[in-house]
């Protein structure tokens, strides 16, 4: 017996050190200097999972059942196996996530869907209740035992205080003690997202606290009330052979099954239990520290169930058998074996077991209430309240007293009926319903929102079903009929043996039904249906969380998107000030504002998604995607759908496999075709399949009327868009960027600064349009442009600079046109003038007509390839030999026809024997000809009478010819009057005569000879020709030319003319002398 | 390189989960579930207290290679650095 004032003092007193421990905590923390960041309080933080079930109720389950307490430790020891793999990535994704707890890890996976997340938080709720029930439970029991140890019945505090309600008895003070510390550790002010350090620290002292408690009573048992371990076995089996099935399997009190289900439950409860979740997760300061508690929290509760047996053993020896008070075995054998002050080291380790476990549970569970119930309501009720921060944080803190004393309620209604360690179990078994949808949602991309909804709802109804309602009956609130009949009388559904499944433990029973259903439904509804594109992306941020960002950002754009300060407006509401403007201020620091100080039109999504991160920390994803939901409809603005415009995949920030194709496959169309109308359509048909635009066209300016003229378009048929030219000024979009050579985007068409464009673009009802200039080296010679009647802001960053180089390629394209065109061009002419060149040579006379006494030679170089020089020699019937040079004006193919002509009318038309009436034939017959094309001919017709050597000629206006005298020994001109020909029809050609005689040289040569140029502009002239003739008199017609050739070559100091040159040598070699010096005039 | 060596402690530890869930379970278990004693101790109660800090042990051995594991991988980081 030990007077309740000392053990209210002491506990005091322990209170107080808890507390100042969880303040040195915290004010360590603000210096910087994290005590909780060490795997050592992160091992023992997580040994909450040992609550006063492990204290009291090991030893009573192990006094009264046997082996099937250890199952609970067991699992814990078995699940650690994964944690470096299945916790680390809970971590992982839940800092990455800005997650608080459990339902908000469940809802996020799945959609951040606030239904399930109300669902889970209701599960939890309603699931710890009997665990939280178990703690005050035990509390108030040892309370009452320590200070009255001979009353059985819970009376302590009644006898102490008789002034008190009967309401309030140990356990309602225990409950307000344990509400208190919850709000003092937990919700002193709010942020969730922020770890407890104070909380967690006291959590690990009072784990250290109660290991130290329970191994001293252990030692204090096994060692100072018997001889060790051996002594306790022995001596129990002397005294109680018929009780040694206590430390056999396969028992009617524990087969198998109930062996693995409990196995099962507690690798399930200690993973998914709200408690252990916020603490192995939320609280984790370093993945790192996972390593160690892998093995050293086993460690601890292996430790700490070391001397539940001996215990055990020890009071049913100590007590005679009696295993009715097995529960409380820890405190009552110090009791009576007279040591008060162990007994109450016993209860403060109790304590402290069962209050660090209500602490943690209440402050999460209030968490979540607010998160995931109260939040969403007051948001759905759209209650109008300026301030929310501070009323959140009284939310929570009634929370967590309606949390506790909810566990409360159950306990008065369960009261003794149930042993401490059945109550915990049924939270276990709620808590492993969690299981499929963490799991899978971690692991299986195809786990949907439906799926995790139908699974937690089974699960929680079987649940309900086959484990609290047979509590209620158990503790006689409800008919006990409807475990033994079912209800209604349908024995099929009793919740004991379900669907007729008997001969198994409630426990077993409940399991199997839960994670029939449960998983059932969550495996098949995910096989089954399809996810929306956010709940893929979440799906990828659990499942791939390892990957480096592996899941671009979606892409959105907000309409009437609200500015930065609305945005700090909304969450200092929520938040406080002080909190939004440092969230603000360092997000603003990694991103550009712009001129309007603002952010981009793209990066105003981002800050939104910052927004409800930060949002998230406090209230929840789900309340906070609710919050800005919300805020955004009240304000007009719209999420606009995710408009993605390269197909199913979203876009990432660097060019992505989807743009790279877009190019590549346009780049396939500019270089597969050489027609440019095919290329152009081909481009066009890309972008509209790719992009679902309604209209793309493209333009190419149109240097005449110096307007941008349709090439090509494809979409919609409108007259204003597709098939009108555009002016190029700066009153248009289209204008604009061709002139500005910049690309000219409008993401909503609601907002144009053009009227000139406007008024078409409404009538057309475009939403949003772009023009990107075709640039070639550097100039704009024309525009590509896209219109879109369905969604506004398509034109991202990304996606303009994707539009500006197809542009490009359609560029390239014309420039692939146009070049070929000149090649083209090139070559038909290369090709034509080849073949002018060989029939032009072919004109000119193949051979030299030979005469006994006339030494010929003719020459014609053409500067280019077809030339206009021409002459000819004509052998007559009669013996006479005409001579004809002849140069038409132009070095084109023109000329070359006209030569041809020339020649042939010559040819043809020998009948006509005096030169001047063959020139006069000829300017008749080409005058009209000549003069429409715009040539003319000059021409000097001569006729030798070889046996007479005579020499009659006549001129058009040609170059006077050289004639040698040998007789003289100088040059002389021969010359006649007579217009070029095509000038005009009627010219009167004068036909003038001479005589050669032996030694004689005539020279015909065209214009090039003459006027042959050296580098300084001189000509080469006449008087060079005629020295020339003078010296080199005595060679050959044929070398005579060469020579001049020859000369004319080292006059103008190169190998090609920029004339054609014909030259024309007769040489008489031998002639009678007669009348050589009488020129005869004759007129016509 | 990376991959694979976290693949293959992946393995092992999962591994090491389904040995623990075997030799915690039926028919395993059915071995020590006889009424002899060892030291006065049932032999169930001794196999318990015995394996289950030989499976802490292996935990522990695990966690000592990873360690080792990720110093050189950090080690290899910084020589390449």
């Amino acid at each position: 017996m030990i007077s309740p004032l000392l053990v209210a003092v002491i506990s005091i007193i322990y209170f107080a050190m808890l507390f100042g421990v969880a303040y040195y905590a915290d004010a360590r923390r603000k210096a910087g200097h994290s005590l909780i960041n060490n795997p050592y309080i992160y091992s023992l933080s997580l040994a909450v999972y040992c609550t006063s079930w492990t204290y009291y109720g090991s030893v009573g389950r192990a006094a009264t059942s046997g082996l099937d307490f250890l199952p609970i430790y067991l699992g814990p020891t078995l699940i650690a196996f994964t944690w470096w793999f299945l916790l680390r990535k809970m971590v992982r994704v839940s800092k990455e996530q800005n997650i608080v707890s459990i339902a908000d890890f469940i809802s996020s996976r799945y959609d951040r869907s606030p239904w399930i997340g109300a669902l889970v938080t209701l599960i939890a709720v309603l699931g710890i209740m009997p665990y939280i029930a178990l703690q005050l439970k035990a509390v108030a029991r040892t309370f009452d035992l320590l200070v009255s140890p001979t009353t059985v019945a819970e009376v302590g505090l009644q006898d102490l205080f008789p002034v008190l309600p009967t309401y309030v008895d140990t356990a309602f003070m225990m409950a307000l003690v344990l509400s208190l510390f919850g709000i003092l550790f937990g919700a002193r002010h709010l942020d969730a997202s922020e770890r407890h350090e104070g909380l967690v620290a006291a959590v690990a002292f009072e784990s250290i606290v109660k290991l130290v408690a329970f191994f001293t009573v252990g030692m204090f048992v096994t060692f100072g009330l018997f001889d060790g371990f051996g002594d306790i076995f022995n001596r129990f089996a002397q005294q109680f052979p018929e009780r040694l099935s206590l430390f056999r399997l396969d028992t009617a009190a524990i087969p198998y099954t109930k062996w693995f289900t409990l196995t099962f439950a507690s690798m399930m409860a200690i993973m998914f239990l709200p408690r252990q979740f916020h603490i192995m997760v939320i609280e984790n300061a370093d993945e790192k520290h996972i390593k160690e508690a892998m093995w050293r929290f086993p460690g601890y509760i292996f430790l700490i169930n070391l001397f539940v047996i001996p215990i055990a053993l020890g009071g049913l020896l100590l007590n005679g058998g009696d295993s009715s008070q097995a529960d409380y075995f820890v405190i009552n054998l110090p009791l009576a074996a007279g040591h008060p002050w162990l007994a109450l080291l016993v209860f403060i380790g109790g304590f402290s077991a069962s209050a660090g476990m209500v602490m943690v549970s209440s402050v999460t569970l209030s968490t979540m209430i607010l998160n995931h119930l109260t939040m969403p309501l007051i948001l759905r009720l759209k209650v109008d309240i300026r301030d929310f921060s501070a009323i959140l944080i009284n939310l929570k803190r009634f929370g967590i007293i309606g949390v506790v004393f909810l566990g409360y309620l159950y306990y008065r209604v369960i009261g003794d009926s149930y042993a401490l360690v059945n109550m915990g179990l049924i939270s276990f078994i709620a808590a492993a319903q969690f299981a499929p949808a963490v799991v899978g949602g971690l692991y299986w991309k195809r786990a949907n929102k439906k799926a995790a909804m139908a699974g937690l709802s089974l699960g929680f109804l079987l649940w309900f079903y086959t484990l609290l309602i047979p509590s209620f009956v158990m503790s006689g609130w409800m008919e006990s009929s409807i475990l033994d009949l079912g209800p209604f009388g349908i024995e099929l559904l009793r919740p004991l043996q379900l669907f007729g499944l008997t001969g198994f433990d409630i426990w077993t029973n409940a399991l199997f039904w839960t994670m029939f259903f449960n998983l059932g439904a969550f495996l098949s509804l995910s096989f089954f249906c399809k996810q929306n594109a956010t709940e893929r992306e979440q799906a990828q941020h659990f499942v791939d969380v390892y990957g480096d960002h592996l899941v671009p950002e979606q892409r959105r754009r907000i309409s009437k998107a609200p500015t930065i300060m609305e945005f700090v407006e909304l969450m200092s509401k929520f938040i406080g000030e002080k909190p939004a403007n440092a969230a603000i201020s360092s997000y603003l620091k990694n991103h550009e504002i712009n001129s309007r100080g603002s952010l981009d039109d793209h990066e105003i999504p981002a800050l939104k998604s910052f927004t409800e991160r930060t949002l998230a920390g406090y209230v929840g994803a789900a309340p906070a995607k609710i919050i800005i939901d919300n805020y955004l409809s009240t304000r007009g603005s719209e999420m606009e759908d995710v408009f993605d415009i390269f197909g199913t995949v979203t876009l990432s920030r660097t060019a992505s496999r989807e743009q790279l194709s877009v190019l590549y496959e346009a780049a396939k169309i500019v270089s597969r075709s050489s027609d440019l109308d095919k290329t152009l359509n081909g481009l066009l048909k890309l972008l509209m399949q790719q992009f679902k635009f309604d209209l793309c066209v493209i333009r190419f300016l149109d240097e005449q009327s110096m307007t941008l003229a349709v090439k090509a378009q494809m979409g919609m048929t409108s007259k204003h868009f597709g098939e009108s030219e555009r002016n190029l000024d700066m009153e248009t979009y289209i204008g604009a960027a061709f002139l500005s050579n910049t690309a000219s985007v409008v993401n909503d068409t609601e907002y144009l600064d053009k009227p000139e464009s406007s008024q078409i673009i409404h009538r057309e009802r475009i939403k949003s349009f772009a023009h990107a200039p075709i640039v070639v080296e550097g100039e704009p010679v024309g525009v590509l442009s896209a219109f879109s009647r369905t969604a506004k802001g398509i034109f991202t960053d990304e996606f303009v600079a994707l539009f500006n180089n197809l542009a490009r390629q359609v560029g390239i394209a014309w420039r692939n046109h146009q070049q070929l065109i000149e090649l083209l061009n090139a070559r038909e002419q290369e090709r034509d003038l080849q073949i002018a060149k060989t029939i032009q040579m072919g004109l000119l006379p193949s051979g030299i007509p030979e005469f006994s006494n006339v030494d010929l030679a003719g020459l014609c170089v053409p500067a280019h390839q077809v030339g206009g020089d021409y002459y000819d020699f004509i052998r007559r019937q009669n013996g006479t030999l005409d001579l004809v040079i002849a140069d038409v004006s132009g070095h084109n193919i023109g000329s070359a026809l006209i030569m041809a002509e020339t020649r042939t009318f010559i040819q043809a038309m020998r009948q006509i024997e005096q030169p001047y009436a063959m020139l006069d034939e000829l300017n008749r017959f080409f005058c009209e000809d000549l003069s429409r094309a715009e040539l003319f001919v000059t021409m000097f017709y001569l006729q030798y009478h070889p046996e007479s050597g005579r020499l009659l000629y006549a001129n058009a206006g040609h170059n006077n010819p050289v004639l040698w005298r040998q007789q003289t020994k100088s040059c002389e001109m021969i010359d006649g009057d007579g217009m070029i020909l095509g000038i005009k029809p009627d010219i009167d050609f004068e036909q003038r005569e001479t005589r050669l005689a032996t030694g004689d040289i005539l020279v015909l040569y065209t214009d090039g000879v003459t006027e042959a140029e050296d580098g300084n502009g001189n000509f080469f002239g006449e008087s060079r020709l005629q020295a020339l003739l003078e010296e080199h008199r005595d060679l050959s017609a044929k070398d005579l030319i060469d020579q001049v050739l020859e000369q004319i070559r080292l006059f103008t100091g190169s190998r090609h003319f920029n004339d054609d040159i014909s030259l024309v040598i007769m040489k008489v070699i031998h002639q009678n002398p007669q009348d050589s010096t009488a020129d005869k005039e004759q007129n016509r | 390189m990376k991959k694979t060596n976290t693949t293959s402690t992946r393995e092992a530890w999962i591994l090491c989960l389904i040995l623990g869930v075997i030799m915690l379970n039926f028919p395993f278990l059915q071995i020590f579930n006889t009424g002899r004693t060892l030291f006065g101790i049932p032999i169930l109660v001794f196999y318990f207290f015995v394996g289950w800090p030989i499976s802490i042990f292996v935990i522990l051995l695990f966690v000592n290679r990873l360690q080792r594991e990720e110093e050189t991988e950090t080690s290899d980081d910084e020589e390449q650095s």
